[in-house]
């Protein structure tokens, strides 16, 4: 029983991870209509930018408070940059070239890294937290810590994309882009607002990334990338709450499959199999829209 | 929001790559014959990722030979060894191979790492060239070749000697709760595994064994809890990945708790930004040499080696690849040495295969043991893999021990 609830706290807390990773997908998916594989390094340049000042700063619980709104400034540069001088000329090209423009920009950013930091892992040790005991229930506190703050997070994200002025125009750049443009929406604005919300989300997982992996390396964020893009289909790309919760099931699947030594072998494999069945019965995801084609 | 069959056919398409991503002439060649000394010849990293196993290696090989050759050589003939570089790069190896081949070498070191040596391994066994390799440890390194042996333990040696030693160490079986932490997918880590768990015997033996795997390196919170009541861990894994587990089982495992690790954890006390010392638990490994050895042969290497590399260039190479290197060197002249009292002819000019010959009915028979930095009383089996001790090396004791 212990057992299963530890599980449980570690996959939420995994989960939270890659809901907030799958959530800069699934916003510039649904706002630019395009998917950009190079988030995940995204998380890399922040984990770095991360490695530096907390070494630099060097008192624990400071050093991570400060490192980590650093590292979010520096992403949100990124991603603006990035969307305006890869992206946006390219809008109205085919998917195709944007999509192959965007593992061009994740290939950059990896070979960048490589030629400034080297190619050897760092180590940098964010979980410095210790563990909690409650009950019988021993937990690290990191684990409630990514928890908390990735609810947290979520949550200001809803409300921001459903009250305020701005999170409403990107409802209806997603929803219409050319009506939204009528309506007097400036849309390359709102798409690098988009881009920038991702890119701090992406900030923020980065620096739980490396609570939980202890390690910086140029390729970091190429599994954690690929795992959220997986969470972000199979909870319906595209949509916010779906997001969430694809990462959440596929963070608590992983951690489950780690916990069965007989299944953990199979992990990835699990969960790339859960993609293909979701997809089979729901093509649009658990919680993603049905289109309706118009005739 | 839209979606288009473009993105469903992208998406799958990219998750199931994803998913899969997750997985010359033997005799009178005439080459050897102006040579006026015994010729060594080896291929290693000395630039890339691995140079520092290549730098330990070329540094120790070399420090052998000088100390040969001031002594008065092998019955008078001195040792001259040559090292090429091939970058951990098994496209490179070959072409080394070659050269040293035809520049006439009669004793190979084969190469520093076994990729490399796979690339050779048609030649080398073609050529008949006498091959003792110090850190190749790949099993396939001295298999169906009668001309190549070992100074390392073979990857499943490994997880044989180390099973052997638990036996040994932990006689009681319940005096000890074991975690076994593998990489599923990885050929090191699952064929010392497994070798582990044969040598264990079924059902382990009797004793208390809990299994836990990884496949990537996201999370060990999970393995974490599995094996957390364990007080050994066996660890075939490399250094990364062990000192995330032990980061991630801080206050969670006994701080009581011994983990131990094969050769992939040579190399854990000197991880930048890691303190090995904040890890509460002993961290130890299977190991043929101790870097940190106070009597012996061992410390009469590491004294000499400290002495004469101090370059920045030399920093952290002292390790088990320089400290094999230097015995086999000492081995090639402990082997001419029996060979010539046992009335064999073994002069500077000697044909590489016919040194082969000899050498092989040395290396091979009852009556040759060698002592040296990795080893006492080091011998050879048929296939020529190596029979040693395996020693605990205790690279960092419990911190409240």
């Amino acid at each position: 029983m212990i057992k299963v609830l530890t599980t449980l706290i570690n996959g939420l807390s995994l989960g939270g991870v890659y809901a907030l990773i799958a959530l800069g997908y699934t916003m510039v998916y649904g706002i630019a209509k395009m998917l950009n594989f190079a988030h995940g390094d995204i998380i890399m340049v922040g984990s770095y930018t991360i490695l530096i000042f907390f070494n630099m700063i060097g008192i624990p619980l400071v050093g991570l408070i400060a490192s980590t709104l650093i590292s979010v400034l520096v992403c949100v540069v990124f991603g603006i940059v990035i969307e305006r001088t890869a992206y946006r000329p390219l809008r109205g090209a085919s998917p195709l070239a944007v999509l192959i423009t965007a593992i061009g920009v994740s290939y950059l950013l990896q070979s960048i890294a490589q030629i400034v930091f080297g190619t050897a892992p760092r180590t940098v040790i964010l979980n410095f937290m210790g563990t909690i005991t409650i009950g019988a229930l021993k937990i690290n506190v990191a684990t409630i810590v990514t928890l908390a703050v990735a609810i947290a997070v979520m949550a200001a994200l809803t409300l921001f994309v459903n009250k305020t002025r701005t999170g409403r125009a990107m409802l209806a750049v997603s929803e219409d882009r050319g009506a939204a443009q009528l309506a007097g929406v400036s849309v390359n604005t709102i798409i690098a607002v988009t881009f920038a919300i991702g890119s701090a989300l992406a900030a923020i997982a980065g620096a739980f990334t490396v609570m939980k992996t202890y390690t910086v390396e140029p390729t970091m964020g190429a599994m954690p990338g690929i795992k959220a893009f997986t969470a972000a289909v199979i909870g319906g790309i595209g949509s916010i709450p779906g997001a969430m919760a694809g990462g959440i099931l596929l963070g608590v699947i992983e951690t489950a499959c780690d916990a069965v030594p007989v299944l953990s072998p199979y992990k990835i494999a699990i969960e790339f199999a859960l993609l293909i069945i979701v997809l089979l019965i729901k093509p649009t995801g658990i919680l993603g829209k049905k289109k309706r084609e118009k005739v | 929001m839209k979606h288009t069959a473009f993105f469903k056919a992208a998406s799958l398409t990219l998750a199931a790559v994803a998913g899969a991503a997750c997985f010359a002439g033997c005799g009178g060649n005439g080459y050897t014959d102006k040579n006026t000394e015994y010729y060594i010849g080896v291929s290693g990293p000395l630039t890339g990722g691995a140079a520092i196993y290549g730098t330990a290696v070329k540094n120790a090989a070399q420090m052998a030979v000088e100390e040969i050759n001031a002594a008065g050589g092998v019955n008078g003939v001195n040792f001259k060894f040559v090292m090429k570089d091939d970058a951990h790069d098994e496209t490179k190896s070959p072409n080394n191979y070659a050269s040293l081949f035809e520049d006439g070498m009669q004793l190979s070191l084969g190469c520093v790492t076994t990729k490399p040596f796979l690339a050779t391994k048609t030649d080398v066994v073609k050529d008949e060239v006498f091959t003792l390799c110090p850190s190749a440890s790949g099993d396939a390194v001295p298999q169906d070749a009668s001309n190549v042996f070992q100074m390392c333990f073979t990857d499943s040696g490994q997880g044989a000697e180390a099973a052997k030693l638990v036996k040994s160490t932990y006689t009681d079986t319940s005096s000890v709760k074991i975690g076994v932490l593998y990489k599923s997918g990885d050929d090191y880590s699952v064929g010392l595994f497994n070798n582990f768990k044969a040598e264990m015997g079924a059902n382990y033996g009797g004793y208390n064994v809990t299994e836990a795997s990884f496949t990537d390196e996201t999370s060990f919170d999970s393995q974490v809890q599995t094996l957390k009541d364990c007080t050994f861990f066996f660890m075939p894994i490399y250094y990364t990945p062990a000192k995330n587990f032990m980061l991630a089982a801080k206050g969670q495992v006994a701080d009581t708790a011994v983990y131990f690790g094969c050769d992939g954890f040579d190399g854990i006390d000197s991880v930048k930004g890691f303190d090995i010392s904040t890890i509460p638990q002993e961290v130890s490994m299977l190991s043929h040499f101790n870097s940190k050895a106070t009597a012996g042969k061992a410390k009469e290497f590491v004294d000499k080696y400290n002495a004469k590399y101090t370059s920045a260039a030399d920093k952290g190479t002292l390790n088990q690849f320089g400290a094999a290197a230097y015995d086999c060197v000492y081995a090639f002249k402990a082997a001419i040495e029996k060979a010539v009292a046992d009335g064999e002819k073994v002069p500077a000019n000697i044909a590489a295969a016919e040194m082969n010959k000899i050498l092989t009915k040395v290396f091979t028979s009852s009556s040759f043991t060698f002592t040296g930095a990795t080893g006492t009383d080091i011998k050879w089996n048929a296939d020529g893999t190596v029979n040693k001790a395996a020693d605990k090396y205790i690279v960092k004791a419990a911190n409240n021990a």
